[in-house]
């Protein structure tokens, strides 16, 4: 080591390890005041138990956040991002070692020393080299190929943030080549060359060994760095870039409960008796859902898969987070005190309702977000508060009040929900009295006894069963809707008024397990009523009954046609089946399948199932049906095959708009096995 | 500004199918449910958003047995001060003039600028409550109402026409005004919000209550008298019209000339 | 001596339509009542009406006076009252239109009579009219008495009682000086307003001519419009017309759209999804057309032809034409 090591060389007079403190104690000072302020925030917002199932949530940290397992869904980003992910793991040893050489030039990290030290040292340098190189291909992508995600049509963007904090790595990088370069020609420890090639790359533009200069580029090389390094820690919790230091409490906080909707306030017995229910202020978020506003790194992944952006609905998922951090930033900021707030109702203002009703609750966005942001949550308790003030859509008030009068939103006659099982030869269909039993108890819902398209996949389904042998009946007129949509759309007093009739009737009958062929009712009866009862899909119960031999196929009817499966949204994401009717379909004889360009966990919502079916957006330009019949067409489907009643009416209607009438045909798999049985 | 709002319990018939009872007078109604009149629904809005413009009361009422109650009370959750049901045994087959009588028993024993009631009831379809309201209480009175403002003891609103057409009007208060369909978008009512004003009290006037005599209500009041109940006829179906398609136009034309479809 | 009067009713100094139908009901009513008939015209400028009336009414009697600009509700009950005073009415006989809405509930309060809406059949018994009108979400038919009323008011349905002209009558016509000149109204009448062509609303139309997918990819609009105008109609639609841009959000019918109830529907090219017939489930008269003889809304239509819409529109709307005269 020589003489012109930065500990030794002192600045405008004052000493290195004088000044290195100072910088030290003043960046690490303001960083812990923003850090406590913005804690603060989330000590501020309301609660959220998550410290339970601490063994599950280190492996979601651990498999998402270090493992960065989401990442790859977008190849090319991703593989960037675990570059620049593994880089910052890499080189933060490397930067605690640099704030130490400003205090004295012999400063390791402990065991980095000797030959390890060695190595660490040449890995550094690649790992160097490597992220200036993905910093300059980021900052290319992004300027010239401008990969539409990134754009936020409706404004309201910090894309200028992403060249900002590429750029101060990229200075991180190259002032450490500069102190490490020159360091090689310094210390004419050019032999090193060939294993430290970031450092000789750096060398080969510097003077020859014995300029003057060098020690300049030396110690200046350094003291930039340092004053990078902590302006870089200080932008990140001011900026989107918050998620380098969020992102991994985020995952390790995430939803474990998959496929239901959070309570309307945790920690509070009675929910009917707050003040206002859900969320119509900032205050009202929980700290997790403030945790997620900090975490989001506006990639556009969400709003890139979000089908309501896709056909042009108000809503952006992203947009969410970003504006409400905007507003969390603006609002309780690190210096100063906030502005007036005047009359801006967050709920409405800062989010409009037209954001929040373009939502159908399909889960693209939260099965894409590499950090497990949820989403639905949100707009579902955004959704509360409206209902809470009377501010629902007039589409959607007229079957929510059939709900609450009738049972369901058809307005259909309580007394005729099982009338149905007229239409059935030779089947007779129980309906189980209180008190009796069945293998199976066939939950109907609304749509199954009420929309006569719908009905006959109802019929279908008992047939099967019928044929199967399955001992099985429905609860007739002491079934009500099972409230999936009720719930989502924010009306929990309702949902758990049905959930509770159909929760007694559940009680009052023996059955082994209850059966549904909608995969919305599925997901209630699964993941949100209060109590649990075993419940499988139509395509489970139909897997099963062809793996034991008690139903046979023909091929006849998708014959010569090429068929293709539309994953629903509750049953696939929201509940992971995704092989059981992928199964059934395949002992179809001779059936020939093809899977479309978006399938399984990134298949496309129809435009969303139950009470959906009524609401009108006025914004969107096509039909979310429309947009996913063309990718039907695109791989030359001619048959359609979907396990949800909802996909199933509206891609029917999108085959019509879209001018695929009689070349392609839309049919629920219930149906498709009943037609095939022989 | 005190606005009375007169509420309608009507069994919901437009969806159901529907059965003329034994004595031919009327219909079944055990197995219907029943609801808040449509139109009223926007009258109750009306009065709710005017409260909030121009401040003062919402009063509602409804000439109805108890189970009425579950529409007044969803009308103390749509933002109504004050409810009332308005029955006795001896209101039972008051027609429109009867009860317009009730009703107006009522609103004279209370301070009131504005009664807003719906231009039209989905079971005796005789849009004549408004109208028949304002001639006894000697106010002035318009129906098929939106467009509603309020100013300085006036009120200005349209009146619907056919075809598109609207009179501009201007009325001096107190009035009485039966709203249109359509005025306004109608607030929802969340279980929490009923469950929010479970506990208001909602008080049934009767005779005694309304000093009414039994001679003026129920039928004795009545001046219109029901004495037969038809299903009109109804095809399986719709008949058919064939022929070529002159012919058929021409038939077409017929029945709806004869049905009332050219107006 | 029995009267009936029939009253007039105008806009913009042109006799209506209802009028007419109120002269041929109200004939065969005071037939049947063994009564004298009486027109009465109340307008600002009564020269020309009454001179029609007469050609169909033995007796007019015509009062003018600027408050009769419009059929003004307050004005035509303060002026009815003391001229029918001494005029024993027994029934008043009107049309049901929106003006008359206005009018007939309070006029029969002032009148002191009984009052029946919208009816579309009489008959007499014992000297006593009954009336049948529609209950129950128009339904079903109400056969209605009114008792031992002295005074009775009908309003009668727009098109139930179809204009048959007298073949006789050279009424004479009678002036009557107006009972209210110069009085102030409490209601006042500012302007008349077009409904902004966004300002169409169906829902409380009567007459609605509705379109389907059915009318095809390149349809073509003003035939239709043509029709619902030869009509006295509006246009109206199913959600894939609205998707087209073809019509307005706020022309689509269904339970997703709007909730309609006319008189008359005329469904063209409309399948009948349940979406759809969820919302016309209150026009007591449903006419379809369509392409597809299998088309549910054949199930709940009254009146159905299969054919081509290019073939039958230009048909039918000619043939109305005609029947207008």
């Amino acid at each position: 080591m020589t003489m012109f090591e930065p500990a030794s060389v002192p600045i405008a007079g004052i000493p290195a390890p004088v000044l290195s403190f100072i910088i030290l104690v003043t960046a690490v000072c303001f960083f812990a005041y923003v850090m406590y302020r913005r804690i603060d925030l989330l000590r501020k917002a309301l609660p959220d138990p998550r410290f339970y199932e601490l063994g599950k949530r280190a492996l979601l940290a651990v498999k998402y956040g270090f493992g960065q397992w989401r990442q790859p869904r977008y190849l090319g980003a991703g593989i960037l991002h675990i570059l620049l992910f593994a880089g910052f793991m890499i080189l933060s040893l490397r930067s605690l070692t640099l704030i130490g050489r400003g205090f004295s030039p012999e400063f390791h990290l402990p065991l980095l020393t000797g030959a390890v030290g060695f190595g660490y040292d040449v890995l550094k340098d690649y790992v160097v080299l490597m992220v200036l190189i993905v910093c300059v291909v980021c900052i290319v992508r992004r300027a010239v190929f401008k990969p539409a995600r990134y754009d936020h049509p409706g404004g309201g963007g910090h894309g200028s943030e992403a060249y900002i904090i590429l750029g101060l790595v990229s200075a991180l990088m190259v002032t450490d080549m500069i102190f490490d370069g020159s360091a090689l020609k310094l210390n004419g420890a050019e032999g090193h060359a060939g294993l430290l090639p970031a450092a000789t790359l750096a060398s080969a533009f510097m003077p020859e060994s014995g300029s003057p200069s060098l020690p300049y580029l030396h110690v200046g090389g350094y003291w930039v760095h340092i004053l990078v390094f902590f302006g870089l820690l200080n932008y990140l919790p001011v900026s989107k870039h918050f998620h380098v230091i969020t992102a991994i409490p985020n995952v390790f906080f995430a939803n474990l409960d998959k496929g239901t909707i959070k309570p309307v306030r945790h920690g509070v017995k009675d929910w009917m008796e707050l003040e206002e229910c859900g969320i119509g202020r900032f205050e009202q978020f929980t700290w997790k859902h403030v945790l997620d506003f900090y975490s989001c790194a506006d990639c556009g992944r969400c709003s890139d898969n979000c089908p309501a952006a896709t056909v042009g609905r108000a809503l952006s998922p992203r947009m969410i987070s970003i504006k409400a951090r905007d507003y969390a930033y603006t609002h309780h900021p690190v210096l100063w005190s906030p502005p007036n707030n005047g009359d801006v109702q967050f709920t409405g203002d800062v989010i409009t309702e037209d954001e929040i009703w373009a939502c159908t609750t399909c889960g693209a966005c939260e099965e894409e977000c590499p950090i497990l942001i949820q989403y639905i949550d949100k707009i579902v308790d955004m959704r509360r508060y409206l209902v809470d003030q009377g501010a629902v859509p007039q589409s959607l008030q007229k079957p929510l009040q059939q709900i609450k009068k009738k049972g369901n939103a058809y307005g259909g006659n309580k007394a005729k929900r099982a009338a149905w099982t007229k239409d059935l030869e030779g089947i007779e269909v129980r309906q189980l009295a209180e008190g009796d039993a069945a293998d199976y108890l066939f939950f109907v819902d609304s749509c199954g006894s009420f929309d006569p398209r719908i009905q006959e996949i109802t019929k279908a389904l008992a047939r099967i069963l019928h044929r199967g042998s399955v001992d099985f009946g429905i609860l007739g007129n002491d079934e009500t809707d099972s409230g999936n949509e009720i719930r989502r759309l924010g009306e929990e007093g309702l949902f758990e008024q049905v959930a509770e009739k159909n929760i007694e009737a559940f009680r009052a009958r023996k059955f082994r397990e209850i059966v549904a062929f909608d995969p919305h009712a599925f997901n209630a009866i699964r993941n949100d009523y209060p109590e649990k009862f075993p419940i499988v899909h139509a395509s489970q119960l139909i897997a099963k009954l062809l793996r034991s031999g008690k139903l046979h196929l023909s091929g006849e009817h998708v014959k010569n046609r090429l068929v293709t499966y539309h994953d629903p949204c509750y049953l696939g994401r929201h509940n992971g089946i995704y092989e059981d009717p992928r199964f059934v379909l395949n002992q179809i004889p001779g059936i020939q399948m093809r899977e479309m360009s978006r399938s399984y966990s990134r298949s496309f919502c129809c435009s969303g199932g139950g009470l959906l079916l009524w609401y009108e957006n006025e914004q969107e330009k096509e039909r979310m049906g429309e947009v996913r019949v063309r990718m039907a067409a695109e791989i030359g489907a001619q048959v359609i095959v979907t396990a949800c009643p909802f996909c199933l009416i509206n891609l029917e209607d999108a085959v019509k708009t879209t001018g695929n009438e009689g070349k392609m045909e839309v049919i629920d798999l219930v149906e498709l096995i009943d037609r095939s049985l022989t | 500004m005190d606005i009375i709002v007169c509420m309608k319990w009507v069994p919901d018939t437009s969806e159901a199918d529907l059965v003329i009872d034994k004595e031919g007078k009327d219909i079944k109604k055990d197995d219907l449910d029943h609801d808040m009149n449509d139109w009223d629904r926007f009258a109750i809005e009306e009065a709710v958003q005017l409260k909030e413009k121009l401040g003062g009361k919402v009063t509602v009422v409804g000439v109805a047995p108890e189970d009425a109650e579950e529409m007044l009370r969803e009308c103390l959750a749509r933002g109504a001060d004050e409810a009332f049901l308005l029955w006795d045994d001896a209101f039972e087959g008051s027609d429109g003039f009867a009860v317009a009588r009730i009703l107006v028993s009522f609103i004279k024993a209370r301070p009131w600028d504005l009664v807003l009631t719906g231009t039209l009831a989905d079971d005796d379809c005789g849009g004549q409550m408004g109208g028949m309201l304002g001639a006894m209480l000697g106010v002035p009175s318009a129906t098929l109402v939106s467009a509603i403002s309020v100013e300085d003891g006036k009120i200005t609103f349209n009146r619907e026409l056919e075809g598109g057409l609207y009179e501009h009007m201007e009325m001096d208060l107190p009035a009485v005004l039966s709203v249109a369909t359509g005025l306004n978008e109608p607030r929802f009512v969340s279980i929490r919000a009923v469950r929010k004003v479970a506990s208001v009290e909602i008080p049934t006037l009767g005779l005694g209550e309304l000093g009414l005599d039994e001679s003026l209500v129920g039928v004795q009041g009545s001046r219109v008298q029901i004495e037969q109940l038809t299903m009109p006829p109804e095809g399986e179906g719709a008949e058919m019209i064939g022929g070529k398609p002159e012919e058929a136009a021409a038939k077409l034309a017929e029945i709806l000339k004869e049905k009332g479809g050219i107006g | 001596m029995k009267n009936v009067f029939v009253l007039a009713e105008h806009r913009k100094q042109h006799l209506r339509d209802s009028t007419w139908e109120a002269v041929t009901a109200g004939r065969t009513l005071a037939k049947d009542l063994g009564a004298e008939l009486t027109c009465i015209l109340l307008a600002a400028d009564t020269a020309s009406m009454a001179e029609q009336l007469a050609k169909e009414c033995h007796r007019v009697l015509a009062v003018e006076d600027p408050l009769f600009e419009t059929v003004s509700s307050e004005a035509f009950t303060k002026a009815l009252v003391p001229l029918l005073a001494d005029k024993e009415p027994y029934m008043m006989v009107m049309g049901n239109s929106n003006a008359i809405m206005d009018l007939a509930p309070g006029l029969s309060v002032a009148l002191d009579a009984a009052l029946a809406t919208d009816c579309f059949a009489f008959e007499v018994r014992d000297g006593k009219p009954l009336a049948t009108r529609q209950v129950y979400s128009y339904k079903v038919n109400a056969l209605v008495s009114f008792k031992d009323a002295q005074r009775i008011v009908v309003t009668l349905r727009g098109g139930a009682f179809p204009f048959v002209p007298s073949g006789s009558a050279a009424g004479t016509v009678e002036k009557v000086a107006s009972p209210i000149s110069g009085e102030k109204l409490r209601k006042r009448f500012l302007s008349y307003r077009e409904a902004e062509k966004g300002d169409v609303d169906i829902s409380t139309a009567d007459i609605i001519v509705s379109l389907g997918r059915g009318i095809g990819d390149e349809p073509d609009m003003e035939m239709f419009e043509s029709l619902a105008k030869a009509m006295g109609g509006v246009l109206a639609c199913s959600r894939p017309i609205v998707d087209k841009n073809l019509l307005p959000k706020y022309h689509q019918v269904g339970t997703s759209g709007v909730e309609v109830k006319p008189k008359v529907y005329l469904a063209l090219g409309i399948s009948g999804a349940f979406q759809h017939v969820g919302g016309i489930k209150g026009s007591p008269l449903i006419m379809a057309v369509n392409k597809d003889a299998r088309a549910p809304i054949f199930r709940v239509a009254q009146y159905g032809i299969v054919a081509d819409l290019n073939e039958i529109v230009p048909a039918l709307e000619a043939k109305i034409r005609e029947l207008k005269k």
